[in-house]
């Protein structure tokens, strides 16, 4: 091939890709893709606000946060997941309560398959104190129980059992334990037994309910998780908040530097646990030695502000909301 | 008297239907929540702009390049061979990046669709599944503490476990680990390899941290008494941002001069290994900066809140049960706990949500039962 063809075959290879013009083809293509993708989060940052701006840059000792977080875990009964988190983040101290936990979720487990062994040792070996706060989950455990090999049908099965396990209940429950013993009249045909209630299957989710809640007070652990009452309660708390934070920011107010929330946040029901008392005249919380008083017009004070409007002294003062008079001896300390 | 036919003086709708797993309010409440979700939509969002912008600059580079190199074997003198080898060269090219090109657009659409499972599980939770999207919710929160705190094992464990790698953004924090390490190592070269990559937005964002690596290669070059190579060094990439950092170029010169110098507080401080934590800091920041998460860990977002917010359950409550309107001012020996009662209906039908009903009643009977107490006592005290 000669040199000229060769020149005039590249130029117009040159000329057919100036005509096609690939890069502009792909800006061309682009502007509607751009167009969306910058969109996009606008529409989110219109819907979805900085949840960041609700925090307060207060120090936060991982530490103590890691222990919540394994103990968590081991409230779960995701012992796994605690180990490993213990393991990674060096806090051996948080696993604590974990031999506790363990033998909850192992009671729990072994009721799963309707085997109350394990939770029948627990409740011997705590039986005293047990019985001391009115619990009669042993009682209920052999229940159960007893109701299964009821349904096995074999009747000797069934009287052994009583005369084992049952008969220590006659004396402190005598109705349950007769309810029961009839039951065994009817083996074979327990759809026509007059206490069938006794048989429906909701007993064993009551009762692994009932359990759990007596084996975390037991242990001095509320039934939740703290961290799950805290996050849940933040999920609930954080739109009031973020408002609060957006209408400090307008007013130039310092939400950083808020030492007490201006207004209370409301949160659902379950997170009531037990009242607070604040003292409309001082807004302090009652505590032990600041303790709520029922003054004689029947409006309530702490104690601090009925001695300062007192002066101390044994002399009259007037109730900051209603003008009736009262002195600091005719109030009473009210308890919640 | 019964709680349950209480006036409620202010609806005039009647109840609405039954709710059919879980209380209507509930499943409203968890939709609220939403709003919060701000981080778990834009973070896998941004990744895929990210992914879409760097591979249109792949392609225009590539083309424009064999452009050129046609444009160029045009104007230049070569034999025939050359031409055929060039031009079957930039062939094999343009095939090769059509090759890479359609595994790109399988990314991309693999990142897309993470976004709309995202949005999918948003728009998932319903009657039935309240309890179980909320615990999922707890967990996406632990696994972003988890990961941001780098303990990467459990971490994954937790994600793997309950089934939601879609959800959390694992992948980042892995991309961010690389970096973190090397700092952590001493090594820069990742972290400046990172800050090229995502040179235009940090510069749209105003980012220093290039700045700061480019700083602490100059003051590793000083400790290591290459006094000549630092010197070099700091005309070639400090010098570029020495409007923007004056007071701190000016410092860091002078180090060279006073390194050994004990007494000298504020040049020693760059000497220190601390420097480096530091530098590993203000990678997390700028990192989550550029991908749209938020700069603290959810958990302490939300922690926070909550204990806020648990701290204050109910003053509301006793601060309207003290301020009674006038009505309760009655003389003492007329005061009965069922008079007590009557007048708390009354004042009820004023509270505004059921929960307030109910605990001003629970509290206004114990309130009542003392003041009972309180009169009996008084009573006998003056018959005696």
């Amino acid at each position: 091939m000669s040199p000229a063809n060769q020149k005039s075959i590249l130029t117009e290879l040159k000329h057919k890709l100036i005509a096609i013009n690939p890069l502009k083809l792909l800006e061309g293509s682009q502007k509607e893709l751009n167009l969306n993708l910058s969109k996009f989060p606008k529409l989110l940052e219109k819907s979805f606000p900085d949840i960041s701006k609700a925090y307060r840059d207060v120090d936060f000792d991982f530490h103590i946060v890691n222990q919540i977080i394994a103990s968590h875990f081991y409230h779960q009964g995701l012992f796994d997941l605690g180990d490993c988190l213990i393991n990674e983040a060096g806090e051996p101290e948080a696993a604590a309560q974990r031999s506790h936990f363990l033998e909850l979720h192992q009671i729990l487990e072994a009721m799963r398959i309707k085997n109350i062994e394990p939770a029948l040792k627990w409740v011997s070996t705590n039986r005293e104190k047990l019985v001391q706060n009115g619990s009669n989950l042993e009682l209920k455990l052999h229940q159960l129980q007893f109701v299964e090999i009821l349904k096995r049908g074999n009747r000797a099965d069934a009287l052994s059992y009583a005369k084992t396990h049952l008969v220590f209940f006659a004396s402190s429950h005598l109705k349950e334990f007769q309810k029961l013993i009839v039951c065994i009249i009817w083996i074979g045909k327990l759809e026509s037994c007059p206490h069938s209630e006794l048989f429906t299957p909701i007993h064993w989710e009551k009762l692994t309910e009932e359990l759990t809640r007596d084996f975390c007070n037991f242990i001095c652990q509320s039934l939740q998780s703290p961290l799950s009452v805290a996050i849940v309660a933040g999920i609930e708390g954080l739109p009031t908040l973020l408002k609060l934070a957006n209408v400090m920011a307008a007013k130039k107010q310092e939400w950083q530097a808020l030492k007490q929330l201006p207004v209370p946040v409301e949160l659902g029901k379950e997170f009531q646990f037990h009242s607070i008392f604040v003292c409309p005249v001082s807004r302090d919380q009652g505590s032990e030695e600041n303790p709520p008083m029922l003054l004689p017009c029947l409006h309530v004070l702490c104690k601090q502000s009925i001695m300062k409007l007192s002066k101390g002294s044994s002399r009259a003062f007037k109730c900051p909301y209603c003008p009736a008079e009262a002195s600091a001896v005719q109030c009473r300390q009210l308890y919640f | 008297m019964e709680m349950d036919s209480l006036p409620n003086g202010n609806s005039t709708t009647t109840s609405t239907t039954a709710p059919s797993t879980a209380p209507p309010s509930k499943l409203t409440q968890l939709t609220e929540s939403l709003k919060l979700e701000h981080q778990f939509l834009r973070v896998p969002f941004e990744h895929y702009k990210k992914t879409i912008r760097a591979n249109i600059r792949a392609v225009e580079k590539e083309v424009s390049s064999v452009i050129s190199a046609v444009n160029d074997s045009v104007d230049s003198d070569i034999s025939n061979d050359d031409a055929v080898q060039r031009l079957t060269s930039l062939v094999s090219r343009l095939q090769g990046l059509k090759r890479k090109m359609e595994e790109e657009r399988r990314t991309e659409n693999l990142q897309a669709e993470r976004c709309c499972a995202r949005i999918d599980h948003l728009e998932s939770p319903d009657a039935e599944n309240l309890t179980g999207w909320a615990n999922m919710r707890l967990k996406r929160i632990l696994v972003d503490y988890m990961l941001r705190m780098s303990y990467y094992d459990t971490g994954l464990k937790l994600a793997e476990s309950s089934n939601m790698l879609d959800l959390v953004d694992i992948d980042m924090y892995l991309e961010a680990k690389k970096v973190i390490d090397a700092l952590q190592n001493m090594e820069i070269a990742p972290a400046l390899a990172w800050c090229a990559e995502n040179k235009s937005r940090l510069k749209k964002l105003k980012s220093k941290f290039e700045f700061q690596l480019r700083l602490q290669e100059y003051v590793e070059l000083v400790r290591a008494e290459n006094h000549m190579g630092a010197i070099a060094y700091a005309r070639k990439y400090l010098a570029p941002w020495a409007a923007m950092h004056t007071k701190e170029m000016q410092q860091v010169f002078a180090t060279v001069a006073f390194k050994g110098i004990p007494e000298c507080s504020v040049y020693k401080a760059f000497f220190e290994p601390k420097q480096w934590d530091y530098l590993v800091e203000q990678f997390k920041q700028e990192f989550c900066r550029l991908y749209g998460m938020n700069p603290e860990p959810l958990l302490n977002i939300f922690l926070q809140a909550g204990l806020s917010s648990l701290k204050t359950p109910y003053p509301l409550l006793v601060n309207l049960l003290t301020s009674l309107p006038l009505c309760l001012s009655l003389p003492l020996s007329h005061t009965q706990p069922v008079l007590f009662d009557t007048i708390c209906v009354t004042v009820v039908k004023y509270f505004r949500t059921e929960n307030e009903r109910r605990c001003f009643l629970s509290l206004s009977r114990m309130i009542s039962y003392i003041l009972w107490w309180q009169i009996t006592s008084k009573t006998e005290s003056k018959e005696k």
